[in-house]
């Protein structure tokens, strides 16, 4: 059996994103998986001249190109449109994978319903099927059950971020500039007014593969940064419970949990917090999770694989400590 | 300004799951369902707040799912909507996430909306596709991942805020339109008695899904699922935390650093 997958990037703001690399590498792996095929790495935006080597470093073995000032900011509207024209030189079977961030959960529903095929969001692992097409496992139900989806050819599927494995194969693909279609209406009606940037120091929550979170358990805003603390030293992101936005020691964008964020990152450090199930729905996909909690009953602890008992207050300055004393 | 919210009808957060004999679904034996501590209950409460603060906008809710689905309308009801549509499923009738946004947007298209809400994702499949699929099939612009809006009805612009990774964008846009809302903590209102009693008089409408499978023959996809779930599966129990034993917080600090860099190869 064959296989040729077109996988969508996500480039926004300009930098190739570290979940488009996993992604161009699964895609490979796919084709090997099914016996043969071809990876179309397809990039839609503005201005994409530089990040073409950075996609080509991901061994596809082509690159299509669709880039103009109309596509500058991202719309699943005229995006869609987009991957419809790019799909065209693309032979059957084929399958269109792209990152689950929140361009690529948007932009694939939409192109799925165009093309009338199946979607699959946040796969967590893709395989050919026997039948034609793929099947993916994914996550329901706030990571109480898993379901395997069986897709058509033809069909689109998100991959979930820190997931896969991205591992660069210096290639040198071809890339093909592709015209950009007539946009509809309805994608016209939207215009991005401003951005605002996040610091630059920060990483992003939903893309860390260390989150470090803390909850009411630190007692105080005051106290907070230590989470802060821990988190960079270990090059992860800090984030929060509900408790504490809710208090005000931090703001929404800290949160995670069922009203917040949803993370799965390598390693996920839960700092009192108790773990009731609105949060555990946002983080127990985690692939590693520790929890520090002074009362050794907390429900947390059934989520977690290494647990500490005792004060946050007393535990989390050690580590930080240890942590710097290895890297002065 | 008509606002439309679908809310979908599933298993409470903490209801205990039995995988389904057919080994595809859980087992609705004894499950509780719901439509509070959901997305959908965050997303009906930014629809309210914006009921609240633009007089004459009215609220409509519709749902697609079996008979029982009725209740999760009756809870929206009594928490401020004002009228509710229900496609009514049978129990065998299989459905994907597109397949439930081609039903919405055949019924929403009978409705009057200058704005469609949805939820991030539904609590039980997670999906998220719902809200940019109902975009195509109503020939709406849409966004996902919004986490706040401001509607002007005199130019018929809205201002909505987004989330990307790293930062927010601010974008302008005209309605009709279909919004997935990502948002943060907002406190869905408690229904009061007399709103309850009052939501049993509010126009509840049921439309059998048969009326409207035949049309969709002809729309991309059609009128059946486009995938298809094989296996429902739930994890194996976890074992708990291995609680790391010391006696000082130094201790404590080595022992976890050794063990998330030997062991467990996250660092
Ligand atoms: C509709 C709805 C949506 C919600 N959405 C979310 C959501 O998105 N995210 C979310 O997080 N919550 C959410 N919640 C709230 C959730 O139910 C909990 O109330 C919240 O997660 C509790 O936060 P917490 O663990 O920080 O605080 P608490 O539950 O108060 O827990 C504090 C913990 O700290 C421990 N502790 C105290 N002192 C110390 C110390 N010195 N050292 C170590 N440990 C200590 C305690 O033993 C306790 O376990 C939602 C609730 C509802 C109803
Ligand atoms: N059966 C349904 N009836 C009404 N609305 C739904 C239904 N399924 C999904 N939705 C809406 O679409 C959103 C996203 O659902 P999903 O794409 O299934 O994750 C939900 O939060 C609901 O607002």
């Amino acid at each position: 059996m064959t296989l040729n997958v077109l996988v969508l990037t996500d480039q926004r703001g300009g930098t190739l994103k570290t979940a488009s690399r996993e992604t161009l590498s699964e895609a490979r792996r796919l084709v090997e998986r099914a016996g043969g095929g071809r990876v179309w790495a397809g990039l839609v935006g503005s201005g994409l001249d530089a990040i073409l080597p950075k996609v080509q470093e991901m061994g596809p073995d082509s690159v299509l190109l669709m880039d103009d000032p109309v596509l500058k900011d991202f719309q699943a509207a005229a995006y869609a449109v987009a991957a419809r024209a790019m799909l065209e030189g693309i032979p059957s079977p084929r399958v269109i994978l792209a990152p689950a961030t929140a361009m690529g959960r948007e932009w694939l529903p939409r192109l799925g319903a165009a093309l009338g095929t199946g979607v699959a969001t946040e796969a967590t692992e893709v395989v050919p099927d026997p039948e034609g097409g793929i099947r993916i496992r994914r996550t329901v139900f706030g990571g109480k059950a898993t379901v395997s989806v069986a897709l058509p050819e033809g069909s689109c599927a998100t991959l979930r971020v820190n997931t896969f494995a991205a591992d660069p194969r210096p290639g040198q693909a071809p890339v093909t500039r592709v015209p950009v279609p007539e946009i509809p209406k309805e994608a016209r009606a939207i215009s991005v007014e401003s951005t605002v940037e996040a610091p630059r120091d920060t990483v992003d929550l939903t893309q860390a593969s260390i989150v470090v979170a803390g909850g009411r358990g630190l007692k105080g805003p005051e106290n907070f940064h230590l989470v802060e603390d821990l988190a960079r030293i270990l090059g992860g992101a800090p984030a929060a419970s509900r408790a504490v936005v809710d208090a005000g020691w931090r703001p929404a964008s800290y949160q995670v949990g069922q009203t917040g964020k949803t993370v799965a990152p390598q390693l996920y450090i839960a700092i009192g917090i108790s773990g009731a199930i609105q949060h555990l729905v946002g983080m127990s996909n985690s692939r590693c999770i520790v929890a520090i909690n002074r009362d050794a009953a907390a429900p947390i602890f059934k989520v977690a694989h290494y647990g500490i008992v005792g004060d946050a207050l007393a535990i989390v300055p050690a580590l930080i400590g240890a942590l710097r004393a290895e890297r002065p | 300004m008509h606002l439309i919210v679908g809310v979908k009808h599933v298993p409470d957060a903490d209801t205990r799951l039995r995988v389904d004999p057919s080994g595809t679904t859980y087992d609705p034996d004894g499950v509780k369902f719901t439509i509070n501590n959901t997305y959908d209950e965050a997303t009906l409460e930014e629809s309210l707040r914006l009921k609240d603060g633009n007089p004459g906008t009215t609220v409509h809710v519709v749902s697609v799912g079996p008979p029982r689905a009725e209740e999760g309308l009756r809870a929206a009801l009594a928490m401020g909507a004002d009228e509710a549509t229900l496609v009514e499923v049978g129990t065998g009738t299989e459905l994907d996430p597109l397949l439930t946004a081609r039903l919405l947007a055949a019924v929403i298209r009978g409705i009057p909306h200058d704005l469609v809400l949805v939820g991030r994702q539904a609590a039980d499949d997670e999906a998220g596709q719902v809200g940019s699929a109902l975009g195509h099939y109503l020939g709406l612009p849409s966004a996902g991942y919004v986490t706040g809006l401001e509607v002007d009805p005199a130019s018929k612009r809205l201002h909505i805020k987004r989330y990307v990774e790293g930062g927010e964008e601010t974008l302008g846009m005209e309605f009709p339109a279909v919004l997935s809302i990502l948002k943060g903590a907002n406190d869905p209102r408690t229904p009061t008695l007399p709103n309850i009693l009052k939501a049993r008089r509010k126009p509840l409408r049921k439309v059998p899904v048969g009326d409207l499978l035949p049309a969709l023959e002809t729309w991309p996809g059609g009128a059946k699922p486009t995938s298809r779930v094989t296996a429902f599966q739930l994890p194996p129990p976890r074992a708990g935390a291995k609680i790391l034993e010391y006696t000082s917080p130094e201790e404590a600090a080595g022992k976890l650093l050794a063990a998330l860099r030997e062991e467990a190869k996250v660092l």
